[in-house]
Formats: structure tokens, C-alpha cells, sequence
């Protein structure tokens, strides 16, 4: 195709044109008020010869020149965006709503044959070209996102450098996260005004599936432990789904015990939705997983969405300690000394000081400064507000502590943390030996023997007490030095799973040495066995001296930190590498703290009752660096997975899974959301079967050629401007004006 | 060896026993008020028996378990850093305290120690202003100050009044105080003269005298017993409401 135009001559700059226009506007005009002053004949032959005059003048100096183009027809650009949120994958008409929209994208692909088709698929941020036939294939978690951004993905390319596009098909169920559904027309607009290409919309479903689900939870304030929290959760009907009153019910999940139930409730729905408030206190701190689900009447159709499982990052206000001591000694003065000098303990204590058997010789309680031990209350109504129970040497039969053992036990399976420590009264000798509270400690008590030591013994560290970040405090002040103890509790084996730290040199248990420092994992909680009574060795003695007594500090930083899951006692650091979606591949990225060496080993559990591991993998000698660790496909759940480096202390990282998550909450389409987006763009808003109407943008044409030829030479025109010139002064004679 | 720990048992056993083995286990942390010699201070004589006597009250009396046979020890000597507690007792002003000896006391004061420093001559009161002297060069920062009469040591046990020893002496206590640590505890009651036996019974008579005055001697070295044992722990406010009430009680 051949296109032609005028133009000026190459090198004639446009300034030039407007100056020429200008002097020959003001001839003219200056013609033009003389012929009106003058009256007579002849004015008409004065205005045609001074008129060719100006234009042959002008066209000496500009030029002009005819211009020749050849050129190509190409079709225009069509940018089709793929909705690529999760929530796609929810059912409809027996596929997903992503099969579907992938289907489409391929539909449209056909129906704008004649222009260039663009694939992208957007979710979070800005969209990215988009493979169908992959895509159908094998969907995994980073392909998806939690939710749909229309917003962001059009702003992203408006800003694309390049050729813009003519038309934008959008493929949705219109659920979009932005623009939301309350945007008005001008917000809508406004999307499409950066581009200047109007937005059709193909709505993938239009019809609500009968469903209840969560719709939204929402928190206030940040979440500590202790402190009553409050979800407000909306649950929502559609489809017309008979839904009348729900009930809604919000659990933790917990390692090794079943879910603990914190709260419930039930929805009241007279419309479409209801809202109820439930208050939950989260008594533990760290990554604690809360699931929430409803009761969802008979013909739901998406049972995945009845159930969330959020976790929540709980921080302290305080760490609340619980020190019991069953007499005052100087081992119980420096674990108080040191538990009151950290502003971050809460600190409750509780010391027996006088027996049955001791003579006040007093005649009246009140010239004592004793209260009774609150034993009834404290390991009732108050242990679940501690996050730690420190039981120093004290008899729990004595002080009617036995009966609360079961308690304390399941305190522990609970999430709490216990530390026992050693004197004659603790261990066997307080009646602890094939007691409940005996399951959850990390060693076998042995009831039948003498339950303490007296002779002097100076620990040993075993490898994992070497490595262990929790003794990393005093090794860095002592080295393997630990000052001589006056004898030591009977301790067992330590149970499968706990790690000994410091060893009795001569002591066995069976084939082994006897353990004196001992951690372990019980349930959602951890315990500590200490073996000995003197640990203020290490804060006032010739030993501590040597050190300014820091080392005892070092210690029970180390014991309580690791006991908390404070991350700087842990050997390693786990998190997902990505979202954890059930139903698709997922996996753990795995950090080695400084010093973590060895062999890794994984082992993946399902949060709840006891369960054999879903997973267990060993590593030998990994290089260094972070490790990706596969988890494989797993179903929706909590799951807890501890990971070891070495002879090092566990660490344990707890996560969900989920299928549809947040981007299954509402599993309505909103169709009317994609026609208004259409209107305000001046698009048109189609179902999957009227792709056919939608209009096809003009092709474009590419200039591929250009030439230029001047209408006549330069010395013609000026030839012609004299003459003209010479005709209008030989007129202006004859008319009298000169 | 092995052994069933029982401690009333420890009160009987013969005092040779307790003298010489290292500690048994229970025992490590047991309260041991260790005297302690610097300077140069004369022999305290029949008054050292006191130190027992307080440990064999305390274990009577309280769950608390103690040396029965405390020891000396030396201001100079490394091992007065193996306890935290030590009674600095006299009867005359006991000199200046050798560089050592102010080298050890103070790093038995920095690692949390505490010091009774008990005038057994209280009308000369020679030793009581000595030993402020040289403390003030172990600590000089810290000067002495009386003791409020809610203060924690007047409820570690018992609920004291005032402090008395084998003289009635002032009505109040002044002590140094580091940080929120009561560390070295002033006296001017002969303490230890209330506590010393001579054969079957106590060595010297209470002056103005009578039972009453050695009972509440006896219970004032039972709560700072338990003051260097628990430290502040009757200050908690779990025990407020039930020590309020009690003392409203004593005094109508």
C-alpha cells in the first residue's frame, strides 16, 4: 500500500513555515486596507497580483514537496489477563474456575487471530506472559497466588515501555482484590485511562456455588500471650445454601495432644452473612497454630473453606515464672537473685520455710511472717498464665503437690515449660519416680533406687553439651571447666528424642553415663532436668570468681531461653520456602546457626495425638549454606517439623497447610464487578460464550518506505514570485499607486 | 556414698561429723555464717560458739538446712568467695584491713555476698566504728543507711519489731545497700553474745535481760538467715495482703 502527502522540503525547519505564514498574513492585510481606502476600479486585478506575489514568495522559500510512503497493515495489540489466584481453583460446572479461564484464554486467542494476542497471568503485583498448556499441566504453589490484583497488574502495564495495546480482555470470576468491590466509576475509569485502550471483561462463572465458609477473620492488636484476644469472623451463605444458625468453633493445634478447644460460638445468619466474635486467650508464646471451622449445614459443596488454621506470631508481655523451691538454700537464693534481676521475668515464688515438724516456738502464726502454700490454686487456676515452672528440690508428696502432677504434665504437653532441679527432694527422692509428671521429663526417674548421691563429682560435657547454643554462654567463660558439685540426683536414661548436655564422670545408667543436665521435648512443651543442687557454684564461689560470677547468668539465660524457643538457642532456623498449599508439592528452607555441624536429619509430624512421622530424612555432612528440604504433597493440617544438625538440640518449626485459604473465603463470582469494570472503560463485559462478540481493534500500518520529490525547483517558484511581482507593480501603475 | 537425706537427723548427728567431709548433697547450699577474721581483731572467744548455735536454731526452728559447725574464714583468703555470707564480729576497733584483705572483701561484696558486721562491745563502740571505717575503703560508694522498719529483713521469717542481741541497743538497723541488695548489715547488739553457749546453757545474760529478749535475738538472726537465703522474697506482693493483716494484728 502506497500512501501520499505534501510536505515541506527536507531541512526546512517548521519555525520557518510559521514565519512565512506570518509576513505573507500581514501583506496581505496591509493590501487589503489600502484597497479599502481607495475607491475606484481595478482593486480586484491588485488583489490577485499582489496575492500570487506573496504565494510564489512563499513557496520559493519553503518549498514544498511531495512525500510517498509504502506500508504494512499488522494487527493491532490484544493483552488478555489471566486471572492466576488460588481461588481459581475452586469448582464450577465440574472443572475448576481455572481449567475454565485457561480454556478461554486459548478461545481468545482464536477469536483475535487477527491482532497479537498477549498472554499474562496476574495475581499479586504485576502480570507475567503465561504458558496455557503449561499452565494446565502441572500447577504448583508459586504459579498461584493468594489473591487476584487487577489493580496493580494494569497500572504495571501502563508503565511498559513500547507499543501500548489496543484492547485488554480480562479473564476472571471477578473477585479481584483491587479493585474492590465497593470502587466507584471514576476509580474504574481510571484504570483504563493510562492505557487509552478500552477493558473487556470474560466472566469464567457466574453462578454462586451453595456454600458456607469462613469469609473473613479478623484480629485487633497484637497478639500476647495471656491477654485475651478477640476474632471476629464473618461467615457467609451463598447459592442458596439454607444456612440458619452455625456453629463456629476456634482450637489450637498442638504437638502430641489433641486440639485444645479456646472458644466457641455460633452464627446467627438472616441474610447472606453474619459476623460472631469470639475471645481467645493464647497462653504460650512463639508460632502457635489456630484453627477455626464451622459446622456447615448439608448440600455444602465447598468443604475445604469451612476451615482456617491461622497462626499467629504470639509475643510476651513478660515471661511469668513460677518458682517453687521446697527450702531455702543458697542454690535457691541465686536462681531468685537471678530471676528477679531480669526486668522481662514475671516473677512468682513460692519457698517452703517452715515444715510440720520445725519448732517456731511461737504461741500464735501471727508473730510469723509464713502464708500457706497455695498449692491447691497455684497448679489449678493459675498454671496455665505461667509460661515456665521451676520445681527446685521440693517434695511432692510432702506438700501435697502429687496430686497436681497430672496437671503440671499436661501443663507441659500443652505448650509449658518446666525445669526441675536437683536436691534431695527432687527427682526420686520427691516422690516424682512413676509419676505422671515423670512421662514428660526428658529422663527415666528410678524409683527403687537410693534417689541422691553425696559423693563430690565435677560434670563432664557430653558432644551435644559442646555444640548446644543453650550452654554457649558458659563454655565461653569456662571451656569445658565446670566446678565440683556436692553430689548429684539418680537420674535414668534419657527418654528417645532427649538430648544430655553434661554427663556424671562415674555414675552409669546401664551402659551409658548417668545424665546431670538433660532437655526435652514433651508434647507441645519442653522440660529440663538438672541433677544437682549447686549450680550457685557458678555465681558465688572461687570457681564463679573467676568469671565475676557471669557464668551462672550464661546458664540460666541459656536453660530458660531454650526452654522459651528463643531462637538464639536453637542449633538451626526453619521457615517454608513458599506457601504451604495442600494438594500441591511444598518445602522447608533449613539454616544452620554458626557452629551447627554434622549431619541433618528431618522429621515431619502431623500437629495433634502422637502419630507416626509423615517424613524422615537424614543429610550427611550437607555442604554449607541454607538447604531446601522437599516435604512432598501434603494434605491440609497443622504440621510440626523438627529438623537436628549434629548432636545438637532439636529445633521444632510448626506450620499450615491449607487448600483454598484466605482465597477460598469467598467463593462467589462477581460478574457485575467485571461489567462495570467493562462500562467504564468503554469495553464490553462477556460470559465464556459470547467471546465471539467481543470487537476486534483496527490493524495498524507500519511504514516500511519513504520518498520525497519538491513540486517544482527552487529558481521556478522564484521565477514565478517575480513575475507576480512585476504583473502587481505594472497594475499598481495603472491604478495611479505609485 | 549414698544416703537418705532426713534433716532433723542432721541435728543429731555428733558436731565432729559435720566439721571436716566435704558437704553432703542438700547440704552445698546450706547456710553457713562463717566468721570472719580481718585486721587485727582479738579472738572472739566463747561469742564464736554463737555462730553455731544460730546455724542449730535456724535448722530447728525452719525448713532451712545449715552448717552446724560454720568455720572461720579470712577476708585475705580466696575461700571466703566460696559462700555468700560472712560475720565480721569484734570487740575492738580492728585496725586497718590489709590491701588483700580490701581486695577480697571487695570482690565478696561485687559478687553478691553479705556481711554482718556485729559489735559484741557495743557501749565502747570501737569495733561497730572501725569496721565502717574500713568498709568505707572496700566500698567507697556506698555509704550506710538506716534501714526502713518495713524493710524486708524485719519479715524474712518472723515478724520483728525492732533488733535486739544480748543488749536492747538502737531501735533500728543501718546497712549498706547496692543496687536493690541489702549487702552489709550493721549491729550493735552483741548478736552473737545472745546466741553463745557455754556448756548447757548461753553464755551471757541478756541485758536489761529476761527470755523474751533472747527469743527475739534469736529471731532476728533466723530472718537474716532467711535473708541471705531468699534474699527479698517476703517483699513479693503475694505475701502483702497476708503481712499487713498480721501486723495490724500485733499492734491495736
Amino acid at each position: 500500500m502506497i500512501l501520499a502527502a505534501l510536505a515541506l522540503a527536507e531541512g526546512v525547519p517548521p519555525v520557518t513555515l510559521w514565519a512565512v505564514a506570518l509576513l505573507s498574513a500581514v501583506s496581505l492585510g496591509f493590501l487589503l486596507l489600502e484597497l479599502r481606502r481607495r475607491e475606484g476600479k481595478g482593486g480586484r486585478g491588485l488583489l490577485v497580483t499582489g496575492g500570487l506575489a506573496l504565494a510564489f514568495l512563499a513557496a520559493s522559500v519553503l518549498r514544498p514537496a511531495r512525500v510517498s510512503t509504502r506500508g504494512v497493515s499488522v494487527g493491532a495489540q490484544v493483552v488478555v489477563l489471566v486471572d492466576q489466584s488460588r481461588r481459581l481453583l475452586l469448582p464450577s460446572d465440574g472443572q475448576t474456575r481455572r481449567d475454565l479461564a485457561l480454556g478461554t484464554a486459548r478461545d481468545l486467542a482464536k477469536h483475535f487471530a487477527a491482532a497479537r494476542v498477549s498472554l499474562r497471568g496476574f495475581g499479586a503485583g504485576e502480570a507475567k506472559p503465561l504458558l496455557v498448556e503449561d499452565a494446565l499441566k502441572h500447577p504448583t504453589a508459586a504459579d498461584l497466588s493468594d489473591e487476584s490484583d487487577l489493580t496493580s497488574a494494569l497500572n504495571a502495564l501502563a508503565q511498559e515501555p513500547g507499543e501500548r495495546p489496543k484492547a485488554i480482555v480480562v479473564v476472571s470470576d471477578g473477585r479481584f482484590a483491587r479493585p474492590t468491590e465497593h470502587a466507584d466509576e471514576a476509580a474504574l475509569r481510571e484504570l483504563s485511562t493510562a492505557l487509552d485502550a478500552p477493558i473487556h471483561t470474560v466472566a469464567v462463572s457466574e453462578r454462586a456455588p451453595r456454600d458456607a465458609s469462613i469469609r473473613s477473620i479478623r484480629t485487633s492488636g497484637a497478639t500476647v500471650a495471656h491477654q485475651p484476644l478477640a476474632l471476629t469472623i464473618e461467615i457467609g451463605c451463598s447459592g442458596g445454601l439454607s444456612c440458619g444458625e452455625i456453629p463456629v468453633t476456634a482450637r489450637e493445634l498442638r504437638h502430641g495432644v489433641e486440639p485444645f478447644v479456646l472458644a466457641s460460638g455460633v452464627a446467627k445468619l438472616a441474610g447472606d452473612s453474619a459476623t460472631v466474635e469470639l475471645g481467645i486467650t493464647l497462653e504460650r508464646a512463639g508460632a502457635r497454630l489456630v484453627e477455626v471451622s464451622i459446622d456447615a449445614p448439608e448440600g455444602d459443596t465447598i468443604p475445604e473453606n469451612n476451615r482456617r488454621i491461622l497462626t499467629f506470631s504470639v509475643t510476651r508481655d513478660r515471661l511469668r515464672v513460677l518458682h517453687v523451691a521446697g527450702r531455702p538454700t543458697y542454690d535457691v537464693r541465686a536462681l531468685r537473685m537471678w530471676l528477679k534481676s531480669d526486668e522481662s521475668i514475671d516473677l512468682v515464688a513460692f519457698f517452703i520455710l517452715r515444715t510440720d515438724q520445725d519448732n517456731t516456738e511461737t504461741t500464735d502464726d501471727a508473730e510469723l511472717a509464713l502464708i500457706p502454700f497455695p498449692v491447691d490454686e497455684l497448679f489449678t487456676e493459675h498454671l496455665p498464665s505461667f509460661d515456665a515452672v521451676i520445681l527446685q528440690d521440693i517434695d511432692a508428696v510432702t506438700y501435697k503437690l502429687a496430686r497436681h502432677l497430672p496437671a503440671l504434665a499436661n501443663y507441659v504437653q500443652s505448650g509449658g515449660g518446666l525445669i526441675m532441679v536437683g536436691g534431695p527432694s527432687a527427682f526420686g527422692g520427691g516422690g516424682y519416680a512413676r509419676s505422671p509428671l515423670e512421662s514428660v521429663l526428658p529422663v527415666e526417674l528410678r524409683g527403687n533406687e537410693q534417689p541422691f548421691d553425696t559423693a563430690d563429682f565435677v560434670p563432664r560435657y557430653t558432644e551435644a553439651g559442646r555444640s548446644a547454643p543453650v550452654l554457649h554462654g558458659v563454655t565461653e567463660l569456662f571451656g569445658d571447666e565446670l566446678p565440683t558439685f556436692s553430689g548429684s540426683n539418680t537420674l535414668g536414661a534419657a527418654r528417645p528424642g532427649s538430648i544430655v548436655l553434661w554427663e556424671h564422670p562415674e555414675r552409669r545408667v546401664g551402659q551409658g553415663a548417668m545424665p546431670v543436665l538433660a532437655l526435652g521435648e514433651a508434647g507441645d512443651g519442653r522440660s529440663i532436668a538438672l541433677g544437682v543442687d549447686g549450680t550457685h557454684a557458678l555465681s558465688f564461689s572461687e570457681f564463679a570468681d573467676r568469671a565475676a560470677g557471669r557464668a551462672y547468668g550464661a546458664l540460666w539465660d541459656g536453660l530458660v531461653g531454650w526452654l522459651m524457643r528463643d531462637p538464639r538457642y536453637e542449633a538451626l532456623r526453619l521457615e517454608l520456602a513458599g506457601p504451604c498449599i495442600a494438594g500441591l508439592p511444598a518445602s522447608l528452607r533449613l539454616v544452620r546457626l554458626p557452629g551447627a555441624a554434622g549431619d541433618v536429619s528431618l522429621e515431619l509430624t502431623r500437629l495433634g495425638p502422637k502419630s507416626a512421622p509423615l517424613l524422615s530424612q537424614r543429610i550427611k555432612n550437607p555442604a554449607p549454606g541454607p538447604l531446601e528440604l522437599e516435604l512432598g504433597v501434603l494434605e491440609a493440617g497443622g504440621y510440626s517439623a523438627a529438623a537436628r544438625a549434629g548432636a545438637a538440640p532439636p529445633t521444632r518449626f510448626d506450620f499450615a497447610c491449607e487448600r483454598g485459604g484466605a482465597s477460598w473465603s469467598d467463593s462467589r463470582p462477581d460478574p457485575e464487578r467485571l461489567a462495570r469494570l467493562a462500562r467504564a472503560s468503554g469495553g464490553k463485559a462477556v460470559s465464556r460464550a459470547e467471546i465471539a462478540d467481543l470487537p476486534i481493534p483496527s490493524p495498524m500500518q507500519v511504514a516500511a518506505e519513504r520518498s520525497s520529490a519538491p513540486l517544482l525547483p527552487a529558481w521556478a517558484w522564484t521565477l514565478a514570485a517575480a513575475l507576480s511581482f512585476g504583473a502587481h507593480w505594472y497594475a499598481r501603475r495603472r491604478q495611479g499607486l505609485l | 556414698m549414698s544416703c537418705r537425706f532426713t534433716r532433723r537427723a542432721a541435728l543429731t548427728l555428733p558436731l565432729s561429723l559435720c566439721t571436716t567431709r566435704a558437704r553432703a548433697f542438700g547440704d552445698g547450699g546450706a547456710f553457713n555464717p562463717r566468721l570472719l577474721r580481718a585486721g587485727n581483731q582479738a579472738p572472739l572467744g566463747v561469742r564464736s560458739s554463737g555462730a553455731g548455735r544460730w546455724s542449730w536454731e535456724l535448722v530447728r526452728r525452719t525448713s532451712a538446712p545449715a552448717r552446724l559447725v560454720p568455720g572461720e574464714v579470712a577476708a585475705d583468703q580466696p575461700a571466703l568467695q566460696a559462700e555468700p555470707f560472712a560475720i565480721w564480729a569484734g570487740l575492738a576497733d580492728p585496725g586497718l584491713l590489709s590491701a588483700a584483705e580490701v581486695r577480697g572483701l571487695t570482690r565478696f561484696l561485687r559478687l553478691g555476698g553479705v556481711l554482718l558486721v556485729d559489735d559484741v562491745n557495743p557501749a565502747a563502740g570501737a569495733f561497730g566504728s572501725g569496721a565502717r571505717r574500713e568498709l568505707a575503703r572496700v566500698l567507697p560508694e556506698s555509704a550506710p543507711v538506716r534501714l526502713d522498719p518495713a524493710h524486708v529483713l524485719f519479715k524474712t521469717f518472723y515478724i520483728v519489731d525492732r533488733p535486739v542481741g544480748r543488749v536492747l541497743g538502737p531501735a533500728e538497723l543501718t546497712a549498706i545497700v547496692r543496687g536493690k541488695n541489702t549487702q552489709v548489715i550493721f549491729l550493735q547488739h552483741d548478736l552473737l553474745g545472745a546466741l553463745a553457749r557455754s556448756g548447757e546453757g548461753f553464755a551471757f545474760e541478756t541485758e536489761p535481760g529476761g527470755l523474751e529478749q533472747r527469743e527475739h535475738a534469736i529471731r532476728l538472726a533466723v530472718n537474716i538467715a532467711m535473708y541471705v537465703l531468699c534474699s527479698d522474697y517476703k517483699d513479693d506482693q503475694v505475701h502483702a495482703p497476708f503481712l499487713m493483716r498480721r501486723r495490724a494484728r500485733q499492734k491495736p
